[in-house]
């Protein structure tokens, strides 16, 4: 059965830029580091925004923040693509942002439920995300 | 002592992260309403302190599980020295609420993250 994921991790795997990812003793270290640098800058902005009135420049900041959180994320993915494919808690991790996705698509009637779900969820990222390091 | 090999620690750690986004996350809403980059995002101070209270007992909770490896490791030396000053300058100047001391709040807690995440990569 043709699987896009593992494809993704079989084709990142074999490129000369995760040889160069891996091999170097500092490029991961600090991608690694702007990536929890950005939790600790816009982390604030899912408290900010789901406890308070969301308003539209918290909201631009924010993704601002998740696409630095997206792009630093995809280069630790691809310094070792295969081992995370087959992390347990890797796929959690992606489950659980698959969810929030959609959960943040729900109308707006269910913007309570929304919130009070997907920051358990950010929890449950959070939990997968050291597990990771682990195994 | 397991407690560094069973799945406590990693639980610890990640509490930690959690504290991290409210803690630093709010501080950082703060300063840049300050800078007159976002409008007013009312009171976080309860999240802050939360998330310091948070930080601060799971952070002991780490240390305490293995003294030795933090007191060798000079990333936690130079995190703790970092902390220490942040906080003074946190309940000190940051309440004069300048765009000097919002832009020296940024920059000083944006390093101690980086002093903090640089622990892993400097175990001896």
């Amino acid at each position: 059965m043709f699987n896009p994921l593992l494809e993704l991790a079989r084709l990142l795997q074999d490129t000369s830029v995760r040889l160069d990812l891996s091999q170097s003793t500092w490029t991961v270290p600090i991608i690694g580091a702007i990536h929890v640098l950005a939790i600790a800058w816009f982390g604030g902005t899912v408290f900010g925004g789901s406890v308070l009135v969301p308003n539209s420049q918290l909201r631009r900041f924010r993704w601002i923040g998740l696409a630095i959180l997206l792009c630093t994320g995809f280069l630790l993915f691809w310094s070792q693509p295969l081992r995370l494919y087959y992390s347990q808690f890797f796929r959690a991790k992606i489950l659980l942002l698959v969810l929030i996705t959609l959960v943040a698509c729900l109308p707006a009637r269910f913007a309570r439920f929304g919130i009070l779900v997907s920051l358990l969820m950010w929890a449950g990222v959070i939990l997968a995300s050291r597990g990771i390091a682990y195994r | 002592m397991t407690f560094e090999n069973s799945w406590l620690f990693p639980v610890i750690e990640s509490i930690h992260v959690m504290g991290l986004a409210a803690f630093v996350g709010t501080i950082v809403l703060g300063d840049l309403h300050t800078l007159g980059a976002i409008p007013d995002t009312g009171q976080l101070t309860r999240w802050t302190h939360a998330g310091l209270a948070v930080m601060l007992a799971t952070g002991a909770a780490m240390f305490f599980s293995d003294t030795a490896r933090y007191l060798h490791n000079p990333a936690f030396h130079v995190k703790v020295a970092l902390l220490v000053l942040t906080l003074v300058a946190h309940f000190t100047l940051r309440r004069r609420g300048t765009r000097f001391t919002a832009i020296l709040s940024l920059i000083l807690w944006s390093s101690v993250v980086l002093a903090a995440r640089a622990i892993a990569d400097f175990d001896v």
